[in-house]
């Protein structure tokens, strides 16, 4: 029975005792594996399919001791790899399909492992492969997968340069890592001082789905967006925080309608005929730190209403006349930067000027029944001569008691490509969310003939505050509007508030289904769901502000801080190559040290061989010092006596049962002082 | 060959020989950083242009993590070349007596690397003019012992010096290369090449000291049989009892006479015919372990050296070694 057993294919006889080749050539499979396993969800489905099976192939291949593929073979599936990556992305240059080919040669590589220098080829795309990862997504998570890869990958480095015998692998894995946290204090410095240069080149940047902001609104985007957990930005308030409900992070302002999709007014309109933005704020200003992720458009989402440009390195912020705050380009990186806000204020013409009527332009024959319904409101007698605030707050009561509800999802308005989704929301099927409020307020005011327009941006923020950082999330992207009155100018009014006041108030969306854990969790025990959340959210801001966030900025705090006054990259550079040259000089200096480095033993034997010598007695490098006793007595009879017993004991010290590591300065004092008695006693 | 790639192997070999005269020959050395030497491999110059691609990329794309992997994995081969450096500093070398050899045969060099204090992984020795395929690999163990074995075909007899050592190790990660270029003191004395096929032995000549040529004449009076051994002469082999031996897969059998092992031959000079001098040396020494299998009593006589007869290892050596040395 044994006997057959033992003639079976390997994998089932455990992983120690497979033949060394198979096991490491398993053991890297499984790295790479791990490596391209996160890439899978962005993956072209062929690639995934191709990756997997080569591996598993070469896994068995492994087992079964198998001879490797011609190498025609794997020029073959390269071509086609390339032939499948022009069809799926269009290009063979761009970054994702980069990505592609990278796994893909990957894959192929490991079926070509014939000498060293294949090894390496294939940990080095290994290396690449781990910093695609961080196109896609840099956070804690991700971090410590790529870590495990990065040690996967050294071990098996490593275990490749053991040649004999068959190394355990925790050994290789110990040897590593020992080599990785040698270089941690180097690579921490090299992270701190490295220069934080821009983009050496442009480079294209490809659409990777991000969510955000965006600088058009169609009825059912804003869903998808508000479905969304992840941090648009962190803000920590240098004093006391405004209540939720008085945050609103001003994103695009969108004043076209062209009854399917609304859009900012188009850039020439915007320069030459727009009505001044005129700012007029009264009250304190509250001051904030807002640390921002990346957002689609170069547009900064500032808490209304911000009297002045923030100053952010390497960018240049202006206002148009909407008050909308745009960089001159586009940011790909975690900003932080200090800005205010007067959270009472008004803005935009007092008095009726050209270039308002851009804001009461509706789409020719869209929406006829609510336009119909506006015009049979106004020829009321109570609304016929009313002042626009009172034709708003018809709008808002309507809102709040004509039977509206407010639902994240409602379905799609005016999908058979109609013009008239305002009017199947506002008169027949009442329910939806902010965007379908703010989109119908609008349409409805321009109707009375009022000036009118969407805002978007952030509304509220998390009401657990994380270390001092109050956390928005692209769920609290919002939509409200903004009508203008005669003697006041634009006026804020948030239709959503109507019909959903909590989700003004406390910032309390109607959440989407939690994940299966979570959901577990959340039932088990909801406060430690919470804590947990919280506890992982502080952990998330301290990653983000000191590793993700870390840029030119912060490089140029330190060097303040350490006494440079006006600090540019080149005194970064020259401080890490002076730190460098100290590093290499201490290292040397080191070196020479140890070189110097002598046996205590030997140097205590040294001194006491010149003393003899002192005496005119032969002490040569090989004589012990039993043979120097037997001198010493030779010579000098009992006055040498002593002398030779402290050779007896020197001899004892090193040689003897409780031999000593470092020999006492007493016995050479002792010795010295001997031999200079028998100096005189010889005069 | 083009001259320029001539002249630069010419450079080559006269800086190496220069360089190799320069060191001291020891049997054994401990390895300092004076003797040590350390170099980028090619993997390494292929690691430091990805470690520049992945910086160019983490600047391009401005990612942070980027950055991150690119110092770890910058730090992690700096910290490398100190590994590998401290892979060989401190080791011990001591290469074990070397045994003769014939020429053309290899010759086994044993090398002792003694650790004082960490373990050492991946050390790799070769005899320093071989090619790096022939690296023989040995782990260190901590404050231990290992024994590491090279081996070298000497092509002439003589007195050779053990050729140049090289230990090199490119453990952990195969970045850089740290290796030292030994010259071991010790020498190895090589006899000369065995003539293959073996010539027949020369016929026991009437030697002029009377009382061991009688004994010799009458010597063919057998007292039994023996196993056959390797020289013995084709009329001693007992043919009778060969068919049977051979059928059932037996050894052949030699007469044994009480003189064969006393038998006295003279290994001469003169009786090789008209061979060159060396070829002569070949069957001589051919002949002398020959001889010597079979036990019997033998001398030596090549121009200018004539040993006494006698038998035994201590003839043996004594007779090849002589042949070794002539000149």
């Amino acid at each position: 029975m044994d006997l057959t057993r033992a003639a079976l294919p390997l994998p089932w006889r455990g992983w120690v005792r497979l033949p060394r080749e198979a096991r490491d050539t398993l053991f890297l499979l499984a790295v790479i594996g791990w490596t391209v396993l996160p890439h899978l969800s962005h993956l072209p489905l062929w690639c995934s399919m191709l990756t997997g099976s080569i591996l598993v192939w070469r896994a068995w291949l492994a087992l079964s001791n198998a001879a490797l593929p011609s190498r025609w073979w794997l020029v073959a599936v390269l071509l086609l790899a390339c032939g499948l990556t022009l069809w799926s992305h269009r290009t063979l240059v761009g970054r994702e399909s980069g990505v592609t080919l990278v796994v893909v040669l990957m894959a192929l590589k490991t079926l070509e492992l014939r000498a060293r220098r294949d090894a390496f080829v294939v940990f080095f795309l290994g290396f690449f492969l781990v910093l695609t990862q961080f196109f896609y997504s840099q956070s804690l998570l991700v971090a410590f997968a790529m870590l495990v890869s990065v040690w996967g990958l050294l071990t098996a480095l490593v275990l490749a340069h053991m040649p004999v015998g068959q190394p355990a692998l925790r050994q290789a894995a110990w040897l590593s890592a020992r080599s990785a946290l040698w270089g941690t204090p180097l690579m921490v410095l090299l992270f701190v001082l490295f220069p934080r240069i821009g983009p050496l080149w442009g480079v294209q940047q490809d659409r990777l789905g991000k969510t955000g902001l965006s600088s058009t609104m169609r009825m059912g985007s804003m869903a998808e967006l508000a479905a969304d957990e992840s941090v648009a930005m962190r803000v920590r308030f240098l004093g006391t925080a405004p209540p939720p409900e008085a945050l609103y992070f001003r994103g695009p302002v969108l004043a076209q309608f062209d009854g399917r999709e609304w859009t900012p007014l188009p850039p020439s309109l915007v320069t030459s005929l727009q009505p001044l933005a005129d700012l007029r704020t009264s009250g304190p200003s509250i001051a904030y730190e807002m640390t921002l992720e990346p957002q689609r458009i170069p547009l900064l989402p500032l808490l209304e209403a911000a009297p002045a440009a923030p100053e952010i390195d390497g960018y240049r912020v202006r206002v148009t006349e909407d008050l909308q705050w745009y960089t001159d380009q586009l940011v790909f990186e975690r900003l932080r930067f200090t800005a205010r806000a007067h959270l009472t204020f008004q803005h935009g013409p007092l008095r009726a000027v050209p270039g308002l009527q851009h804001y009461l332009e509706l789409p020719f024959g869209a929406n006829p029944r609510t336009l119909a319904w506006a015009r049979a409101m106004r020829r009321q007698s109570r609304y016929a001569q009313a002042d626009v605030q009172e034709l708003a707050a018809l709008v808002l009561q309507r809102i709040s008691q004509g039977g509206y509800t407010y639902s994240l999802t409602p379905g799609v308005y005016g999908e058979d490509g109609g013009l008239d989704a305002v009017d199947e929301f506002w008169l027949d099927r009442k329910i939806g969310f902010c965007e379908h409020y703010a989109a119908a307020f609008v349409v409805v005011m321009r109707a009375f003939g009022v000036p009118a327009r969407v805002v978007t941006g952030y509304q509220g923020a998390d009401t657990a505050r994380v270390e001092g950082y109050t956390i928005v999330r692209q769920s609290h992207a919002h939509a409200w509007a903004e009508y203008w009155r005669s003697g006041s100018g634009w006026l804020r009014t948030d239709p959503t508030a109507a019909v959903a006041p909590d989700r003004i108030l406390r910032s309390r969306n109607l959440q989407p289904e939690p994940g299966l854990m979570a959901s577990a969790l959340g039932e088990f025990s909801p406060a430690l769901l919470q804590r947990f959340r919280t506890s992982w959210e502080a952990l998330n801001n301290r990653w983000n502000q000191w590793v993700l966030n870390y840029s030119q900025g912060q490089q140029f705090d330190l060097m303040k801080s350490i006494g440079f006054t006006s600090p540019s990259w080149h005194d970064l550079a020259l401080l890490l190559i002076a730190v460098f040259c100290a590093l290499s000089v201490t290292g040397a200096a080191w070196a020479w040290w140890e070189q110097r480095r002598q046996d205590p033993w030997i140097r205590q034997f040294a001194q006491a061989r010149r003393a003899l010598r002192t005496l005119g007695l032969s002490a040569q490098s090989h004589d012990p010092p039993r043979v120097l006793a037997e001198r010493v007595r030779a010579r000098f009879g009992e006055h040498g006596a002593s002398l030779a017993e402290l050779f007896y004991t020197m001899e004892q010290q090193h040689y003897g049962r409780k031999a000593l590591n470092r020999p006492p300065a007493s016995l050479t004092r002792a010795l010295r002082l001997q031999a200079r008695y028998l100096q005189v006693e010889a005069r | 060959m083009n001259p320029f790639t001539w002249a630069s192997a010419r450079v080559q070999t006269r800086f190496r020989s220069w360089w190799h005269a320069r060191l001291p020959r020891t049997d054994t050395q401990l390895l300092t950083h004076r003797n040590v030497f350390i170099l980028p491999t090619r993997a390494g110059c292929l690691f430091a242009s990805t470690l520049l691609v992945l910086l160019v990329a983490s600047i391009n794309y401005q990612l942070n993590l980027g950055y991150a992997l690119t110092f770890v994995l910058a730090g992690s081969g700096l910290v490398s070349m100190q590994l590998t450096h401290d892979t060989l500093r401190g080791l011990t070398l001591h290469l074990r007596p070397v045994g003769p050899v014939h020429a053309g045969e290899a010759a086994l060099l044993d090398v002792v690397l003694t650790s004082p204090d960490a373990a050492r992984w991946g050390v790799g020795l070769r005899v320093h003019a071989a090619s790096a395929a022939t690296l023989s690999w040995t782990d260190v163990p901590a404050g231990g012992q290992a024994t590491a074995q090279v081996s070298f075909a000497p092509k002439q007899r003589g007195r050779h010096d053990i050729p140049a050592l090289t230990v090199e190790s490119r453990f952990p990660l195969g970045l850089f290369r740290a290796w030292t270029v030994w010259r071991p003191a010790a020498q190895v004395l090589v006899y000369p090449r065995l003539e293959s096929p073996s010539a027949p032995l020369p016929p026991t000549s009437a030697a002029s000291d009377g009382p061991m040529a009688s004994r010799h004449s009458s010597g063919t009076e057998f007292e039994g049989i023996r196993a056959y051994r390797r020289g013995d002469p084709l009329k001693m082999v007992v043919w009778k009892k060969a068919a049977s031996a051979m059928e059932t897969e037996g050894k052949l059998v030699s007469r044994d006479s009480s003189a064969s092992a006393h038998q006295q031959l003279w290994l001469d000079w003169q009786s090789c015919g008209d061979l060159s001098a060396e070829e002569r040396l070949s069957r001589l020494a051919a002949w002398v372990l020959a001889v010597d299998r079979s036990g019997a009593d033998y001398g030596l006589r090549i121009p200018g050296v004539e040993l006494t007869r006698g038998q035994g290892e201590a003839q043996r050596r004594a007779s090849l070694e002589a042949l070794a040395l002539w000149t």
